[in-house]
């Protein structure tokens, strides 16, 4: 009964999002083009290095990687930062608090309908033509379902990050600034960009330590890895667990904190 | 519409920037936290070059200082569609709602009325941040500072602009046919990411592409050329500043095509 009232909010979601079909063609143009970049960047980049493979990641893992990157970023990215910002502004915020679902569960569902649709028009293409272009580069095996896994856990922690960032909004009334600067920070250091197998030692370290590469990295790493170790696994696994346990409670935390902060003008 | 003297021009822009420039100080946050956002995403691109040269010697035959130069200089160049037409970005939403209109009616020109409006402030931390990394590649890389290189490099940084600038109107003025534009405008934006790489990293056939369809090998390959290899220059590289001014003109007469076009929505 309960599951039902958020599936309706995915439907309303699915509905919406394939209205917009020109835009839908634009984006997956644009990602095209993103591709092609990629792919003859790494080209001409791992040509010019003159070994085969550089930090444990040959051509092909890195272009399966960064191209799956992206197109997890594609229905990953949930625009967040800019729902609860602008509705602060506008004031509809209110009418969003009264409902009788938490507003944090309520933008999250509202939004899932758009998972549903980016997964089966984006993803799930991208991911058949690497499949295929790489020639059987990626393991079909167990380390699909770890996969599957830790991108569920991935999907939690960064909505827990873009909650927490949009809660932000309550106070600086800047949405732009805030929504740039995020996108920067978890991109770069979870792996999104560059690999961080690439990333100096010293630097990979610090980044071990934060949640971001739980969101990229992790589900990237457990992929391509056609016989993972029981360890490693459990270890990513846990790692991302933990991360989303911690996140969603700060999130949680910080977001009650302000409501009591919160003023809206009109609305 | 009667043509008036650049110079009523310049004072009007004068007037309507000082009006600008005084309602974004009264958000004063939001304006610190933007530009702050602004330099993040620069000294991102920044530091994943670092990252990236740290393990690679070279991107296809360029190394380090030049892929720098390469970034500072398109940096520099895309600060003037940054800062003079952000508003561009505002163009859909103003055809929507019928605000459009208001423009019409004023004795100015059009196109120069639209875009004075917006004064893009954070643009200039970028200008600072490139024009520092520019600075920074040409003395690593021990170029010559002569009158000619340096007439030479902000002749050509124009031409980049220019043309950056063109394909920006181009794209906002879909809106005047298509409904929801941000995705053409999204989609064109990213092309300042691709630019900073070298075009001849690609093969023939997207070089062709990124030279001719997509003009994107002018916002910083081509003019770079003539400052880093002197050497062998193509004909390509001297004649794109009659590229620029062509394509700047050509997506003037496309956005005020559009805009003549336009009928209001009769409220």
């Amino acid at each position: 009964m309960k599951l039902k009232r958020y599936l309706t909010l995915t439907r309303a979601g699915i509905i919406e999002s394939l209205q917009f079909r020109l835009s839908a063609f634009i984006m997956v143009l644009g990602n095209l083009l993103y591709l092609i970049v990629v792919y003859f960047l790494w080209r001409s980049i791992y040509d010019s290095a003159g070994t085969d493979a550089v930090g444990g990641m040959t051509f092909t893992d890195t272009l399966i990687y960064l191209v799956l990157a992206t197109a997890l970023f594609g229905f990953m990215e949930m625009y967040a930062v800019w729902e609860i910002g602008r509705s602060i502004q506008s004031g509809q915020i209110v009418l969003d608090l009264l409902k009788p679902i938490p507003y944090r569960r309520y933008l999250f569902w509202s939004y899932s309908g758009s998972f549903v649709t980016q997964f089966c028009f984006t993803f799930l293409p991208t991911f058949l033509v690497v499949a295929l272009v790489t020639h059987g580069a990626i393991h079909f095996g167990l380390n699909l379902l770890f996969f599957v896994v830790s991108v569920v856990l991935a999907v939690s922690i960064n909505y827990s990050i873009d909650f927490l960032v949009g809660t932000i909004c309550l106070y600086t009334e800047s949405i732009w600034g805030i929504n740039i600067m995020k996108q920067v920070i978890v991109l770069l250091l979870s792996g999104a960009t560059i690999p961080l197998a690439f990333f100096p030692a010293a630097l990979r370290q610090v980044v071990n330590c934060l949640p971001f590469a739980s969101i990229y990295n992790a589900p990237l790493t457990l992929l391509l890895e056609p016989r993972p170790e029981p360890r490693m696994v459990l270890e990513t696994l846990g790692m991302q667990l933990l991360w989303a346990v911690v996140m969603n409670i700060l999130s949680k935390g910080f977001w009650r904190i302000s409501l009591r902060q919160i003023t809206v003008n009109g609305g | 519409m009667e043509h008036r003297s650049l110079r009523f021009y310049l004072r009007i822009y004068g007037r309507i920037l000082a009006q600008d420039l005084k309602s974004k100080m009264s958000y004063r946050a939001d304006f610190i936290i933007s530009t702050i956002g602004m330099l993040f995403t620069n000294i991102a691109g920044f530091i994943s070059f670092w990252i990236l040269f740290g393990s690679f010697p070279s991107i296809g035959g360029w190394r380090y200082e030049e892929i720098l130069f390469l970034y500072g200089f398109s940096l520099v160049s895309l600060t003037p569609v940054q800062c003079l037409f952000d508003n561009n970005w505002n163009l859909r939403s103003s055809v929507y709602s019928g605000d459009f209109i208001k423009y019409c009616f004023r004795p100015i020109n059009l196109f120069f009325y639209y875009q004075s409006e917006v004064f893009d402030i954070k643009g200039l931390g970028q200008l600072a941040f490139g024009i520092g990394t520019l600075c920074y590649a040409w003395g690593k890389l021990g170029i010559a500072v002569t009158v000619l290189s340096v007439l030479r490099t902000i002749i050509f940084l124009c031409t980049a602009s220019l043309i950056m600038v063109a394909l920006q109107n181009a794209a906002a003025a879909t809106c005047f046919w298509i409904q929801n534009s941000f995705y053409v405008l999204d989609f064109v934006t990213r092309f300042k990411d691709y630019a900073r790489y070298p075009v001849t990293i690609f093969s023939p056939v997207f070089r062709f592409l990124f030279t001719f369809v997509m003009p994107i090998a002018f916002i910083a390959y081509y003019p770079s050329l003539v400052i880093l290899r002197p050497d062998e220059v193509p004909l390509l590289s001297w004649l794109s500043p009659l590229f620029g001014i062509v394509f700047f003109y050509l997506s003037y007469r496309f956005w005020m095509f559009g805009a003549m076009r336009y009928s209001g929505t009769g409220s």
